[in-house]
C-alpha cells in the first residue's frame, strides 16, 4: 500500500510517507515479528528459537519433518521482514545476547554483514560439507535453497506474445506499449525489503546498460513498488498488476501449485539465484539445536522435502514442470548465484547502499511522480 | 670393574642424534617465520590493492565526499576465504563516512612514496592485519587527506603459514632421517679397521710373535704400534729364554759326554753284581739325561727358527733319508726292519729343511722309544693340497684318547720318555701350517701322519 501513495502522491505528501517510511521499521520491531509455536512432538526437552525473514507457510513443512526426528524439541518461530531480522539481530549481537537460535534471512548480505562482525556460530556437521561452495562461508553462513529470481504474469491478462523472457524484453516492452503496462509492474521496494535491495544491486552488477534500460522504463511505467513479494503476488493474482519483476520463483510457484493463474518466466539472459542464508548466533542458548536444525536443512531429507513441499528448486537446479524460459539453467550456465561472500560486505556497506537506494528511488519513484 | 662404557657407535649416534634434533628444531623455527612472513607478504599485498581500490573509489559529488566502494576490492580480500574485513573511510574532518567507525586508524604515516604499512592489531578481539591508503584531495569542498583503513583477519595467513612450515618440516624429518641413516652407515664402515685389527690378533697362533702387519687408517696406528711394542718384547724376552735354554741344554752336555765316558771306562773294571747293576742303572739315566739334553736344544732350535728362517724348497726325500740316518741308533738292543716308501717323482715342499728334519727325527725316534717292536716304514706321499710324511710302527701305539695330549710337553704319558718328541714335531708342523694327526691301521700297527701343506700343487 505504501507504493500506492507514493505513486499518487503530492510532493509534500511524498515527504511524509519518506518520513513514514523511516520510522516504519522501527515501530514494526515489537509487532510485525509473529510468533508461531509448535509444540514438542513428545515430552518437550528443549525448545529452538527460529528467527526468521521467510514465510512460515514455506517453513512449516521443514520445522514438522524436523521435530519427527527431534520430536522432544519445542520450536518457536519468530517472522520478520529481512531489515527488522538484521537490524534486531545487530543490535542483539552488540550487546551481547542472542536473537534466538537459528536466524533465517532471504538478505544473505546482511547475514554476512553479521558474519564479518563475529555475531556467528559455526558449526561443523556432515552435512554441512554437502553445501556448495558459493553458499557457505566460514561454516557459520550456509545458503540451504536454491531459488531463481523470475518474472511472473498474470496468465489471463499478458498475452502470449507480451510475456518477456530477458531483462531486455521487459524493459522494450514497459517502453513500446506504454498504455497497457503503465502502472501495472510491481517489483521491491528496495528502501524496504533487504532482498529487494540485494537482487536489485546484484542487477546493477550484471549489466550496467541493461539495469540502467531497465530501470528507466520502470520509472517511466511507473513501477509499483512493495515491501514484499506477497504482496505483488497477490496484486498480480487479482488483475491490478500484470507483471512481477524480481519475484522468488518459491513463493511464485507455490501460489501456481495452489491454482493461481500465474505464468512465471525464468529470465534467458541472466537468472539470479538466491540460496536463503540460515546461521546460528553466536551467543545462541541452545546452538546445539540450532546445528542440528542447519545441517537437517541441509540434509538429503532437509533438501528432499524443501524442493518437494516448500522452495521446489534444488541446488542441481533441477526446476519443478510448468516454468517458462530457460530450463535448466545451471547446465546452461545461465544461473547467476549470489555467492555467499565477503564480497556481500559491499552490498551492505552504508554508503554505498545510501548512494544506490538514492539513485533508485530518482529514477523509480521520482519518475513515476512526474 | 666400573660401570660398561658406552659403545663408539653409541656415543657418535647419539652425538649425531642430538646435533640433528636441535637443529631441526632451529631450522623447522626459520621455517615457521619464514612462512609466516611470506604468507603475510602474500595476502598484505591482497591487502593494501584492496585498500588502493576503495581509495579509488572515493570522489566528491556535490560537494560532499562519498563512495561506492567496489565489490572487486572485496572480491580480492575474499581471495582467503575464511577471513573477515573490516574497513571504514575517514573524512579529513575525523568523521567515518563508511565502514566500522572503531576500528583503529594505524597511527604512523607510511613515507609518501613508499608502498603502505601493514600491521598487525587486534580488532573485535581478533587478530587482523590492518592497513592504511591514504588519498589527498583539494577540492574547494573537500580538503585535505580520507583514510582508507582495511583490515582482514589472519586465518589463511596461519593456514598458509602453516602449510608452509608443514612441508618444511616434512623435508627437515626427511633430510635428518637420511642423515641419521648416513651417519649409522659411515660410523660402521669408520669403525670396521677395530674390528679387523681385533679379528688379527684373536686369531694369531699362540706362539706367533711376529708384528702385527694389517693395514689401518691412521687412528688406529698408535693402537697398533703399542701392540706390536709388546709384541716385540715379548720376541726378546722369548729369544733370550729360548736362548738360556739352549745354552744350558749345551753346556749339560758337555759334562754328560765326559760323564758317559767315565762311565763306560768305570764299566770296564771288575765290579761286584750288584755294584755293576747301580753302574747300568745310572748309565741308562744319563742316556737319559743326554737325550733330554738333546731335545731341548732341538726344541729351542726348532722354536727359534720357526718364523725366523725363511721357507726355502725342501726335498722331502733326502729330508727323510737324512732324518732316518740320524735318529736311529747304530747300536740298538733289538732288530728293527726300517723300510722306506717314496713317490716315484721328486716330491718339493716349501719348508725350512733343519726344522723339518727335527720333526721327523723325534717322531721316528719316538717310534723306535716306545713302539716299533720290529718294524718301522716310513712313507711320503703326495695327496690333492698335502704332502704327508707317514712313520708306522707295529706296535701298540697311543690310544685314541690320548691323542689331544701327546703333542703338549712333558706330557705325563710317555714312561721313559721326554715327552718333548711329539711336541717338537707339532711345533714344527704348526710353524708350516701342516698338521700331525694319528691313525691306527688294521691289524696292528700304529701311524703318525705329518702333513705339510702342498703348496706349489702336484706337478704335473
Amino acid at each position: 500500500m505504501n507504493g500506492q501513495e507514493i505513486r499518487l502522491c503530492h510532493p509534500m505528501l511524498l515527504c511524509l510517507c519518506l518520513v513514514w517510511a523511516a520510522i516504519q521499521p522501527l515501530a514494526s520491531f515489537a509487532q510485525d515479528s509473529q510468533i508461531s509455536t509448535f509444540p514438542a512432538l513428545q515430552a518437550e526437552q528443549e525448545v529452538l528459537s527460529i528467527h526468521a525473514a521467510t514465510d512460515r507457510p514455506a517453513m512449516e513443512p521443514l520445522i514438522r519433518d524436523f521435530q519427527t526426528l527431534n520430536p522432544n524439541t519445542r520450536v518457536e518461530f519468530v517472522e520478520y521482514v529481512t531489515n527488522d531480522l538484521f537490524a534486531a539481530a545487530s543490535k542483539a549481537c552488540q550487546d551481547g545476547r542472542a536473537l534466538g537460535d537459528v536466524l533465517l534471512s532471504s538478505g544473505v548480505d546482511q547475514l554476512v554483514k553479521l558474519t564479518n562482525d563475529g555475531c556467528a556460530h559455526s558449526v561443523n556437521l556432515p552435512e554441512t560439507e554437502t553445501v556448495p561452495r558459493w553458499a557457505n562461508w566460514r561454516d557459520e553462513v550456509f545458503g540451504f535453497t536454491f531459488e531463481p529470481v523470475v518474472f511472473v504474469y498474470n496468465r489471463a491478462k499478458v498475452p502470449v506474445e507480451d510475456v518477456p523472457t530477458t531483462h531486455l524484453e521487459i524493459a522494450d516492452l514497459l517502453r513500446l506499449k506504454p498504455e497497457t503496462y503503465q502502472g501495472r509492474v510491481g517489483t521491491y521496494d528496495i528502501r524496504q525489503s533487504g532482498i529487494g535491495y540485494l537482487l536489485a544491486f546484484n542487477d546493477s552488477q550484471q549489466t550496467t546498460t541493461t539495469y540502467g534500460r531497465l530501470l528507466e522504463s520502470l520509472g517511466r511505467a511507473q513501477a509499483v513498488v512493495r515491501c514484499c513479494t506477497g504482496e505483488i503476488l497477490d496484486e498480480i493474482e487479482a488483475g491490478r498488476l500484470l507483471i512481477g519483476y524480481n519475484m522468488l520463483a518459491s513463493y511464485a510457484y507455490a501460489r501456481i501449485r495452489a491454482g493461481a493463474n500465474l505464468g512465471l518466466v525464468v529470465p534467458a539472459d541472466y537468472t539470479l539465484v538466491l540460496s536463503r542464508g540460515a546461521m546460528i548466533p553466536a551467543a545462541a542458548s541452545n546452538a546445539t539445536a540450532g546445528a542440528r536444525f542447519i545441517s537437517y536443512l541441509l540434509s538429503n531429507r532437509g533438501q528432499t522435502l524443501a524442493q518437494r513441499e516448500a522452495f521446489f528448486f534444488g541446488f542441481a537446479g533441477e526446476a519443478p514442470a510448468g516454468l517458462e524460459g530457460a530450463a535448466s539453467i545451471v547446465r546452461t550456465g545461465i544461473a547467476r548465484p549470489i555467492a555467499i561472500s565477503p564480497a556481500l560486505l559491499a552490498v551492505q556497506d552504508d554508503e554505498r547502499r545510501r548512494r544506490f537506494i538514492a539513485d533508485w528511488s530518482r529514477s523509480l519513484v521520482d519518475m513515476a511522480k512526474r | 670393574m666400573a660401570h660398561r662404557e658406552p659403545s663408539l657407535f653409541t656415543r657418535l649416534i647419539v652425538l649425531i642424534s642430538l646435533v640433528l634434533m636441535a637443529g631441526a628444531a632451529a631450522l623447522t623455527t626459520a621455517a615457521w617465520y619464514y612462512a609466516r612472513e611470506a604468507a603475510n607478504d602474500a595476502y598484505d599485498r591482497l591487502l593494501v590493492g584492496a585498500a588502493y581500490q576503495m581509495a579509488e573509489a572515493l570522489n566528491v559529488q556535490g560537494g560532499t565526499l562519498t563512495v561506492e566502494l567496489p565489490v572487486s576490492a572485496f572480491e580480492l580480500l575474499a581471495n582467503s576465504e575464511r577471513d573477515r574485513i573490516f574497513y571504514k573511510i575517514v573524512e579529513p574532518g575525523g568523521r567515518t563516512l563508511t565502514g566500522y567507525a572503531d576500528l583503529v586508524t594505524p597511527e604512523n604515516d607510511a613515507p609518501a612514496m613508499g608502498s603502505p604499512d601493514v600491521r598487525d592489531g587486534r580488532f573485535k578481539g581478533v587478530d587482523v592485519r590492518v592497513t592504511k591508503v591514504g588519498r589527498s584531495f583539494s577540492d574547494p569542498s573537500v580538503q585535505g587527506r580520507v583514510d582508507v583503513v582495511v583490515a582482514q583477519t589472519t586465518e589463511a595467513r596461519t593456514a598458509l603459514a602453516r602449510e608452509l612450515t608443514l612441508r618444511a618440516v616434512a623435508l627437515i624429518i626427511v633430510m635428518s632421517a637420511l642423515a641419521l641413516g648416513g651417519a649409522v652407515f659411515a660410523i660402521r664402515y669408520a669403525l670396521r679397521p677395530i674390528g679387523r685389527v681385533g679379528a688379527v690378533l684373536r686369531d694369531r697362533d699362540p706362539h706367533d710373535v711376529t708384528l702385527i702387519t694389517v693395514s689401518t687408517p691412521r687412528e688406529l696406528r698408535p693402537f697398533v704400534s703399542a701392540a706390536n711394542a709388546f709384541i716385540a718384547r715379548l720376541k726378546n724376552r722369548m729369544d733370550l729364554m729360548q736362548q738360556f735354554i739352549a745354552d744350558a741344554a749345551h753346556q749339560i752336555r758337555t759334562p754328560l759326554t765326559a760323564l758317559k765316558a767315565q762311565l763306560q771306562l768305570l764299566s770296564r773294571q771288575p765290579m761286584d753284581p750288584q755294584a755293576l747293576q747301580y753302574l747300568t742303572r745310572v748309565q741308562e739315566r744319563v742316556d737319559q739325561l743326554s737325550h733330554l739334553a738333546g731335545q731341548l736344544l732341538s726344541h729351542a732350535m726348532v722354536n727359534h727358527r720357526a718364523g725366523a728362517v725363511p721357507l726355502e724348497p725342501v726335498d722331502v726325500a733326502e729330508v727323510v733319508r737324512r732324518a732316518i740316518r740320524e735318529a736311529v741308533p747304530e747300536t740298538l738292543d733289538r732288530d728293527v726292519l726300517i723300510s722306506l716308501e717314496l713317490p716315484p717323482v721328486p716330491v718339493t715342499i716349501a719348508g725350512d729343511a733343519i726344522s723339518l728334519k727335527e720333526a721327523v727325527k723325534n717322531v721316528i725316534d719316538n717310534a723306535v722309544r716306545h713302539g716299533a717292536p720290529s718294524q718301522l716304514t716310513l712313507r711320503v706321499c703326495q695327496k690333492l693340497h698335502t704332502v704327508d710324511i707317514e712313520v708306522k710302527d707295529d706296535g701298540p701305539g697311543i690310544p685314541p684318547e690320548l691323542w689331544s695330549q701327546v703333542t703338549e710337553r712333558f706330557s705325563a704319558h710317555s714312561p721313559g720318555g721326554s715327552g718333548l718328541g711329539l711336541s717338537i714335531a707339532a711345533n714344527v708342523l704348526a710353524a708350516c701350517s701342516g698338521s700331525l694327526s694319528f691313525r691306527h691301521e688294521d691289524g696292528n700297527g700304529f701311524v703318525v701322519i705329518m702333513s705339510l701343506p702342498n703348496e706349489t700343487g702336484p706337478k704335473a
